[in-house]
């Protein structure tokens, strides 16, 4: 073995580790703007746990712990806060807003900005139904990607439901899970394949063949209630038209399509669902959506929305669209001929809100000077007995 | 603009004439040049031509909107982009084929010992394993129907179109996996994001097929 790191994980030196910081602190910032309150959840937990969100797969990191119990690394905060309000948290008032910055491990390929271990920042809203609540997290999606200055980026909001109840007139289950996987991929010539080959009624083929078109701004609610009969796919749509009237509100509906034909890999989304975006990025930034019956599995049934970004692609999208900072501030190199003074002067300077190193080395001015520009350190300021005096500046 | 991701060769030829069809003027496919990226300004397409394994990679990261590539390639390349034609050209079948001299005439005659060589190595894995058929995998980069050949393996997994290359080294087909033929294939984002660009163009497509 030698000195790599394994494939899918990797280290953040210290330009990208303060910029990791950086945007960590602004998003901290907006998720307390409004309320949610931040909470840290093991990163390993009991398999079986975890395995009750439905979350786990394949990709699931497994291992033994020294008593033989089977363990998991956490995939995702969904289910580890499920599980903590259920227990935990279960006599507090709702709805409770909680937040999360964290890393998360899934075995899988590696893919854009997503390696085997990266870091999420996210949200649940927990504890009611109404379409305010999935307004409130869709809006806040859009405040998270404004605070970091995200150009030209975009939520598309659907609903489930919408798809389900369309899939539960065609009546074959074996059909509606066939539609759904190829869905789910994308696949619209297995699509094609599998609706020539069935004997459903025409009228549910069409939609599922016009699904991709029921995307677009607020005149798709109409054309997507005009193409059903279907109880639950028409209430679906009037949820996402209440969610849609409070977004307005907001004042965020210029970041929002909507899209009938989105479908999410993950099981337990119950009801709007979530994606957020940007032409610099080939993969979605953000996730998440309506999942009411997670908790009852560990015995609370509470209702809740929620999304979860992925950091590193939102770094990437930033590189990509020329928003990483260049200048971490000035920095100060002190060089101590009198220790007493330098310390107090490095002192002050540090209260005043620089970058200060302290010389350990007895560096010569010369020698000071060719460790600054090394470094790109802005000052180096020797510090004498009766004064202190600036022998290098940055250009 | 969008981009499409091609791969040279005889299918692209027949790409570049649905494209003609369907009003996209592409004369630059037909040009004789060693450049990766060719722009037609009058179809609004820029084409990047790439190894056909690679099409489905180029997608995935959006470094192109679109890709042209075998359905054989994009299963075997298990890459999350969205299939949304088939142009169907480039048709072949993928087979699993053994000398036959092995008197062989079933899958399920092949036993744990048995050796498989493929370009396909995903493709053939899956298939045997949906058949509970213990075998070994083994991953080549071409002349497939050389293995059984120099007893590197007992069986192939290979594309054929016409069967006759198969004929000639010997070999029997015992079974098929799949029938391949050309997609068009979208990043999921740009899907999203040039999406009335790309309706249009599939559209367009879709009319002259």
């Amino acid at each position: 073995m030698g000195l790599q790191t394994p494939r899918g994980v990797k280290d953040f030196l210290p330009e990208e580790a303060i910029w990791k910081q950086q945007i960590e602190g602004r998003l901290r910032d907006v998720f307390m703007h409004w309320g949610y309150q931040e909470v840290v959840t093991p990163t390993f937990e009991f398999y079986d746990t975890l395995d009750l969100g439905e979350t786990t797969t394949e990709q699931t990191y497994r291992f033994l712990g020294r008593d033989g119990e089977l363990l998991a690394l956490r995939s995702d905060l969904t289910t580890p806060i499920a599980r903590m309000v259920a227990t935990r948290l279960k006599d507090l008032e709702k709805p409770l807003r909680l937040s999360y910055l964290a890393n998360v491990f899934r075995y899988d390929e590696v893919q854009v900005g997503f390696q085997r271990e990266f870091f999420q920042a996210g949200v649940e809203l927990i504890g009611s139904t109404q379409p305010a609540a999935d307004a409130e997290g869709i809006a806040l999606a859009v405040e998270a990607f404004k605070a970091m200055g995200v150009q030209n980026f975009c939520v598309d909001i659907g609903q489930v439901q919408y798809l389900q109840g369309i899939m539960e007139e065609c009546g074959c289950p074996t059909i509606m899970n066939q539609v759904r996987q190829v869905l789910i991929h994308q696949d619209f010539v297995g699509l094609k394949a599998i609706l020539a080959q069935s004997n459903i009624d025409q009228d549910i083929k069409r939609i599922l063949l016009d699904l991709p078109q029921l995307r677009g701004k607020a005149d798709v609610f109409d054309r997507a209630l005009a193409l059903t009969h279907n109880d639950r796919a028409k209430q679906a749509v009037e949820n996402l038209q209440s969610i849609y009237a409070v977004l307005e509100g907001y004042g965020v509906t210029d970041h929002i399509h909507i899209d009938f034909g989105m479908v999410k890999s993950l099981d337990y989304y119950t009801g709007m669902i979530l994606e957020g975006y940007t032409p610099n990025l080939g993969s979605t930034l953000c996730s998440g959506g309506r999942y009411d019956n997670l908790s009852s599995k560990f015995g609370q049934p509470l209702p809740a929305v929620g999304f979860a970004l992925g950091l590193e692609r939102l770094m990437l999208v930033l590189e990509r669209q020329g928003l990483r900072p260049a200048d971490q501030g000035e920095t100060y190199l002190v060089l101590p001929r009198h220790w007493p003074n330098a310390l107090a002067h490095a002192q002050t300077l540090r209260q005043q809100g620089h970058r200060v190193e302290v010389d350990v080395q007895g560096l010569g001015v010369d020698e000071a000077v060719v460790y600054a520009k090394a470094k790109g350190i802005s000052f180096v300021i020797l510090v004498e007995d009766t004064d202190e005096k600036t022998v290098y500046r940055q250009e | 603009m969008l981009s499409i991701a091609v791969s040279k060769g005889r299918l692209l030829d027949s790409f570049a004439e649905i494209l003609e069809k369907a009003q996209y003027p592409c004369d630059v496919l037909q040009e004789e040049t060693r450049k990766l990226v060719v722009e037609s300004s009058q179809a609004g397409l820029r084409f990047i031509l790439a190894k056909p394994a690679d099409v489905p990679t180029y997608v995935e990261y959006g470094a192109a909107d679109l890709g042209v590539v075998g359905k054989d390639t994009l299963a075997e390349a298990d890459k999350n982009v969205a299939e949304l034609l088939d142009l169907d050209y480039g048709r072949c079948t993928m087979i699993v084929a053994v000398p036959q001299s092995l008197g062989i005439t079933d899958v399920s005659e092949l036993d744990f010992n048995s050796r498989v060589a493929s370009k396909y190595p995903g493709i053939a894995t899956e298939f045997f394993n949906r058949k509970g058929i213990q075998v070994e995998v083994i991953p080549l980069h071409g002349s497939i129907e050389l293995g059984p050949l120099i007893g590197l393996s007992e069986a192939i997994v290979d594309i054929t179109e016409t069967g006759r290359t198969l004929v000639e080294n010997g070999l029997v087909v015992i079974d098929s996996i799949m029938e391949s033929t050309s997609r068009l294939v979208a990043n999921r984002v740009s899907l999203k994001v040039k999406r009335q660009e790309i309706t249009n163009l599939v559209n367009a497509i879709e009319g002259v097929l």
